[in-house]
């Protein structure tokens, strides 16, 4: 489902954030890639989801090498992806309803069935009760919380999460990884970047180490 | 094709909540739109009245040949013969002076002016167009024919009538430069406003493009809403002129009925009003379009 080549990722300033790593992900599997802050984690995922691309070896997604994707077919590409950011990229002039549509007008689904999606996106991650609240007034793990309603209510295939712990105590990280390995056990295919191995205990997924973009042995 | 109609029904649903949410931003720019492009419509309508009121006055370049009060007809058509063999004339038409008489009589004003008058005041006469308009041939026309009998004047005198078909043609062209120039500024207008708007929805923007947003997907709101915006702009640019041209009718009319005539300002067809607002949503579209293109090639 997901392969990296021998990939490479340098930035014009010479930057070397992966260094020609290689491994894959099998659909259904669940994965954490985990290492110190400028391991690389964020990079990784970002090739994935197309947001960069690599400078040399390839990544491929279904298939399909990311790093050649012309636009239409990386949007659709995305479309198929469930993305948590490290920053949450909430629309705080959105409320929690409309925040995780939009997902689903991007693909135009009709509103009825969106409503009814996102509301069950809503309930499975204990925020229906707050569907007319604005982000802004939600706490910290109810933000991340949201994020995740609106990476998922679209059902993707692949979940790509950076640093979803990054922010939050140990109690409301277990509720979050919690809710990562129900989406799994659907058979969603989950990759999770994070620094806190810790937040990572009890979890059952292969773990992925990285140090100075390359993987440790 | 259904998912094509409910991306643009959001869309289009989007571009309305847009207006909603800003209403007096989305006013002040429909009034500065409207206000633009109802000038250049303005003189057009203007230059449509003068060039019909100029059209009421005989500015054909003709040459008038005006026979003494006591030519008959027999020698009205001796002249007649004469004037189709001269070689600078295309066409030769003749006016009887009953027909002259009863056209003057429908002038305004002349009917009482006339009916003080015993019998026919008007000679026959001949209008002639000529084939060259050149001074030197018209001195050649007009002397060789006011040498025929029984010619009591000839007119050739018509230069002003070219001279306000020339200002026709350049107020033509000047309303017309008018209305390039000044939708070209109403693009840029457009593509500010929108672009303004962009900035303000960067965030939703970038998030949505992360997600799988098509380009066109973000445009689209975009694009309806420029053209949504040209659309109310063009009707009101078209309710102002119709506005200004019912209460300037008005006036004129009021000024010609005191001379004892009648005029009707012509204002816009439906056709003409539609295809302003036409206009407008089409440079809107434009706007956005040009707008959306370079903040998404930025962003």
């Amino acid at each position: 489902m997901i392969r990296f080549s021998a990939a490479v990722k340098r930035y014009p300033n010479g930057f070397e954030a992966l260094k020609g790593i290689s491994f894959s992900v099998e659909p259904g599997e669940m994965v954490a890639i985990t290492g110190h802050s400028g391991a690389g984690k964020s990079t990784l995922l970002r090739l994935v989801a197309g947001m960069e691309r690599v400078t040399q070896g390839s990544v491929l997604v279904n298939n399909q090498n990311v790093g050649q994707l012309a636009d239409p077919a990386l949007c659709v590409l995305r479309r198929n992806l469930g993305l948590v950011f490290q920053d949450h990229k909430l629309l705080f002039e959105r409320n929690v309803f409309d925040n995780v549509a939009l997902p689903l007008e991007i693909a135009g689904f009709p509103r009825v069935e969106a409503a009814r999606r996102v509301r069950a996106a809503l309930d499975k991650v204990g925020l229906l009760p707050r569907e007319k609240a604005f982000p802004i007034a939600l706490s910290g793990g109810e933000q991340q919380r949201l994020c995740i309603a609106r990476a998922v209510v679209h059902r993707p295939a692949i979940l790509l999460a950076d640093e979803p712990t990054g922010n939050l105590d140990q109690e409301y990280a277990k509720v979050i990884m919690a809710l990562f390995q129900s989406f799994n056990q659907v058979g969603v295919t989950v990759l999770i970047a994070t620094h806190d191995e810790s937040g990572m205990a009890g979890v059952t997924c292969r773990h992925l180490a990285l140090h100075q973009g390359a993987l440790a042995p | 094709m259904n998912a094509w109609f409910h991306s643009h029904l959001q869309a289009c649903r989007r571009a309305f909540a847009r207006m909603r949410v800003q209403p007096l931003a989305t006013a002040l720019s429909i009034a500065v739109i409207g206000v633009a492009l109802a000038l250049p419509l303005g003189f057009y309508v203007l230059l449509n009245n003068a060039s019909t009121a100029a059209g009421r006055l005989n500015a054909e370049p003709n040459v008038g040949v005006f026979l003494t009060l006591a030519a008959t007809e027999a020698d009205a058509k001796a002249i007649e013969q004469k004037l189709r063999a001269l070689p600078n004339a295309a066409n030769v038409r003749f006016i009887d002076r009953t027909t002259a008489l009863a056209d003057l009589k429908r002038t305004a004003g002349m009917a009482d002016l006339l009916a003080g008058m015993e019998g026919n005041p008007l000679p026959h006469a001949f209008s002639i167009t000529p084939k060259s308009f050149a001074a030197e041939d018209l001195t050649v026309l007009k002397k060789e024919i006011s040498a025929y009998p029984k010619v009591e004047a000839v007119s050739a005198e018509f230069e002003w009538a070219r001279k306000l078909s020339r200002f026709a043609r350049f107020a033509e062209n000047l309303v017309l430069l008018l209305a390039l120039v000044l939708c070209v500024a109403v693009v840029f207008v457009f593509g500010n406003t929108i672009r303004l708007q962009m900035l303000t929805q960067k965030e939703e923007i970038v998030v949505a493009r992360l997600i799988g947003a098509s380009k066109r997907f973000v445009s689209r709101p975009f694009l309806y809403y420029g053209a949504l915006q040209g659309l109310l702009a063009g009707l009101l640019a078209v309710a102002l002129v119709l506005g200004l041209t019912a209460w300037v009718g008005n006036e004129v009319n009021a000024l010609a009925e005191s001379y004892g005539a009648h005029f009707d300002l012509l204002t816009l067809s439906f056709v003409q009003a539609a295809a302003v607002a036409a206009t407008g949503a089409i440079l809107g579209w434009i706007g956005a379009f040009v707008s959306v293109a370079l903040f998404l090639r930025e962003h």
